[in-house]
C-alpha cells in the first residue's frame, strides 16, 4: 500500500487538490429553481476570508503602483504642463455662470416637481452623501469586470452601494474589505441596473455580455428606439437613484435566445475601462445635501432675478408662439378664397373645378334699396366679393339719390 | 532503464533558486495582472500567473511542486475576481502538473518547444476554465474563444521576454 502511495505520489497529490477544490466549488454554487446554478451573493465565512486575503496582499503594491503613477502624472499636469489655463479658467467661470443661472431658473420647477410628488405620496431619492474613490485594482480576468477602490468598511462604504462618475453609473460595491472594497461594473454579465430609455419610456434591465459592452435585455422589439436615445437610471432598482446618465443606444440587435424581444446594446457614459476617480453613494435621502442647497441658495442669490427675468421673457414668447401656432391652425382650417401667392387668374375663387362654386345671387325682380348691390348699398364683404366675381355689377347705382342711411356708409371691411 | 534514466536527467536539470524568489515573482506577477488590464483595457491578453506557473514547474520538473503553484495561483487569481474561488484553481492545477510531468520527459530548455508548450497550456487553461464553469457547475458562461487564442499568442509572446530574464536569477553551481 505505501509502495502504491509512494510511486503514484504525483497523481495521488494531483487529485487530492482537485478534489478538495471541486468540494469547495459546490459549497460555493447554489441550484436554482430553473435548473440554472448561481453563486452565493453572499460568500461564506471561508470564502470571504481567502477573499480577504487575496486583497490584502496583492492590493498594498497595486496601490503604490497606482500612487506612484498618479503622482508622475499630477507631478506633470500640476507644475510643468499648465499652459492655457488662464484661458481654461476664464471658460470655465463662464460655464460656472451659465449653470448657476440655468439652475437658478430650474429651482422653481424641481420645487414644484417635490410638491406634486408630496401630493401623489411619492418622494424621489436624491443623492445625499457621497464618498470619493480612487479605482487602483482589477479582477486580471475578462470574465470578471470588477475594480478596487481604495476606500472600505472604515470609510463608511457597504454592500450595493452605487458606484459613479460625474459622467454616469460605473457599478456597485460588491464586496467590502476593511479599507479597499471591491465594485462590480455594470458591464459584468452578472450585474442588473434597472434603466429607462430617455424619450421613449421603455424600461428594461442593464447588464453586460460577453464583450465588455453594456447591453439592455428584456425590452419587446420597438421601432420607436433609435440609436443615440439617452439612457437613465429608473430607479426600480434600490440600489441607483433615479435619472442618473446611463450612456447612449449604440446598437439595436434582435434577441437570439428570445423571439420579438431586442438587446440594446448601450454605450456607456462613463469610461469604464479608464475610471480613476469614482464616487460611491453612501446615502440617498428625499431631501437636498447640505452641500446642493448651499449651492441652489449662492445660485438663486446671484442669479436670482436674471434667471427670473429670463423666465418671463421665455413664458411672454412662448405665449406668442402659442397664438402664433393658434392662427395658423385656424388659417389652415379655413377655407381660403384668396391666396396671396397666386395671380389673379390662378384664384381659388375661380376655380371651375371647385365642387361648391360661389355662385351670385338671383337677380331682383323690383330691386329696392335693400338690394345687394343697389346704389352701393351692398355691406361689406358682400360687396367686395361681388365686384371682385363679376365686372358688371348686379344692379349699377348710377343715377340714384345717395340716401344718408344708406348701407354705403357702413365704413368697409378690408379684405 | 526509462525510470533511471529520467531521474537521472531531471536531478541534473533541477533548477533552483534562491527563496525570496518563488515568493516574489508570482506575487508580482498577481500584481500585474491585476493592475495592467487598468492601463491597457481590452488588450489585457496575457495571463501571467500561467506563465510563472508553468516556467516554475518547467524548471524545477517536479509536478508536485508545480501542482501547488499552479493551485495556489489559480485560487489567489479567483479570490480576487468575483467569482466562484476554485475554476482557476483547477485549470491551473492541471496545466502546473502537466508542465512538470511533461518537462522531466522531453527537452523544454529548447525556445520553440517552450513556446509551443506555453501556447499549448494556455488553451488547455482555457478549455478547462470553460468547461468547470459550464459543465461542472452548469454556471451561464458567455466565452469568446478569438480572446483566449490570443490570450495564448500573448501568453507566448511574455514567456519570450520573461524566461530568459528568470533564467538570470536561478542559482548556479
Amino acid at each position: 500500500m505505501e509502495s502504491f502511495f509512494v510511486r503514484y505520489r504525483n497523481l495521488v497529490v494531483l487529485l487530492a487538490i482537485l478534489l478538495a477544490q471541486i468540494i469547495g466549488l459546490a459549497v460555493q454554487v447554489r441550484r436554482m429553481g430553473d435548473g440554472r446554478s448561481t453563486l452565493d451573493p453572499g460568500d461564506g465565512p471561508g470564502v470571504r476570508l481567502i477573499r480577504l486575503w487575496a486583497s490584502a496582499l496583492v492590493s498594498p503594491a497595486e496601490r503604490a503602483i497606482h500612487g506612484s503613477r498618479l503622482g508622475v502624472s499630477e507631478l506633470w499636469q500640476n507644475y510643468f504642463d499648465l499652459r492655457h489655463v488662464r484661458e481654461q479658467n476664464l471658460e470655465l467661470q463662464k460655464s460656472l455662470d451659465r449653470l448657476r443661472l440655468e439652475q437658478a431658473a430650474l429651482i422653481e420647477d424641481a420645487r414644484q416637481g417635490q410638491r406634486l410628488q408630496r401630493l401623489n405620496g411619492f418622494q424621489e431619492k436624491y443623492i445625499y452623501k457621497t464618498v470619493a474613490a480612487q479605482a487602483f485594482g482589477s479582477s486580471g480576468s475578462d470574465q470578471s469586470r470588477v475594480f478596487y477602490v481604495d476606500k472600505g468598511k472604515s470609510d463608511g462604504l457597504d454592500r450595493d452601494m452605487a458606484v459613479v462618475t460625474p459622467d454616469g453609473i460605473v457599478g456597485k460595491v460588491r464586496d467590502v474589505f476593511p479599507h479597499s472594497a471591491q465594485v462590480l461594473a455594470i458591464n459584468d454579465p452578472t450585474s442588473g441596473a434597472g434603466v429607462i430609455l430617455e424619450t421613449t419610456r421603455i424600461r428594461g434591465i442593464l447588464r453586460g455580455n460577453a464583450a465588455g459592452q453594456p447591453e439592455i435585455v428584456g425590452v419587446l422589439a420597438d421601432n420607436r428606439i433609435q440609436p443615440g436615445e439617452k439612457v437613465l437610471t429608473a430607479g426600480g432598482d434600490q440600489i441607483f437613484p433615479r435619472g442618473l446618465p446611463v450612456g447612449t443606444v449604440e446598437k439595436i440587435i434582435p434577441d437570439p435566445l428570445r423571439d420579438g424581444f431586442i438587446l440594446i446594446i448601450v454605450k456607456p457614459a462613463s469610461q469604464l475601462d479608464r475610471l480613476d476617480e469614482v464616487l460611491v453613494v453612501t446615502s440617498t435621502e428625499s431631501r437636498f445635501s447640505p452641500q446642493d442647497q448651499q449651492d441652489i441658495a449662492e445660485s438663486e442669490a446671484l442669479k436670482g432675478p436674471e434667471a427670473a427675468a429670463i423666465k418671463d421673457e421665455q413664458i411672454r414668447d412662448q405665449q406668442i408662439r402659442d397664438q402664433q401656432k393658434a392662427s395658423q391652425i385656424m388659417a389652415e382650417h379655413l377655407p381660403g378664397l384668396i391666396d396671396p401667392n397666386l395671380p389673379a387668374d390662378q384664384q381659388p375663387l375661380h376655380d371651375s373645378s371647385n365642387p361648391n362654386p360661389v355662385t351670385n345671387p338671383p337677380k331682383a325682380i323690383h330691386p329696392d334699396r335693400f338690394t345687394p348691390g343697389a346704389d352701393g348699398g351692398a355691406t361689406g364683404a358682400d360687396s367686395v366679393s361681388t365686384k371682385e366675381q363679376s365686372p358688371k355689377p348686379a344692379l349699377p347705382a348710377k343715377g340714384k339719390p345717395k340716401q344718408p342711411n344708406a348701407p354705403s356708409d357702413v365704413p368697409r371691411r378690408n379684405p | 532503464m526509462a525510470v533511471l534514466s529520467a531521474g537521472f536527467r531531471r536531478d541534473l536539470e533541477i533548477r533552483r533558486y534562491p527563496s525570496i524568489v518563488y515568493g516574489l515573482i508570482p506575487l508580482v506577477a498577481l500584481v500585474l495582472q491585476a493592475w495592467l488590464p487598468r492601463v491597457l483595457g481590452r488588450f489585457a491578453w496575457f495571463d501571467l500567473p500561467l506563465v510563472v506557473t508553468v516556467y516554475f514547474a518547467l524548471g524545477r520538473r517536479s509536478p508536485i511542486q508545480g501542482t501547488l503553484m499552479g493551485a495556489s495561483m489559480g485560487l489567489f487569481e479567483d479570490a480576487l475576481s468575483h467569482h466562484a474561488i476554485g475554476v482557476n484553481g483547477i485549470a491551473k492545477t492541471v496545466a502546473g502538473f502537466l508542465a512538470a510531468s511533461v518537462g522531466v520527459r522531453i527537452d523544454v530548455d529548447n525556445f520553440t518547444v517552450r513556446l509551443l508548450f506555453i501556447f499549448f497550456l494556455s488553451i488547455l487553461a482555457s478549455v478547462l476554465y470553460a468547461f468547470v464553469s459550464r459543465f461542472l457547475l452548469g454556471m451561464e458562461l458567455e466565452f469568446r474563444w478569438f480572446t483566449e487564442l490570443f490570450k495564448a499568442i500573448g501568453n507566448s509572446a511574455i514567456a519570450i521576454l520573461t524566461f530568459p530574464l528568470l533564467d538570470r536569477l536561478q542559482i548556479r553551481d
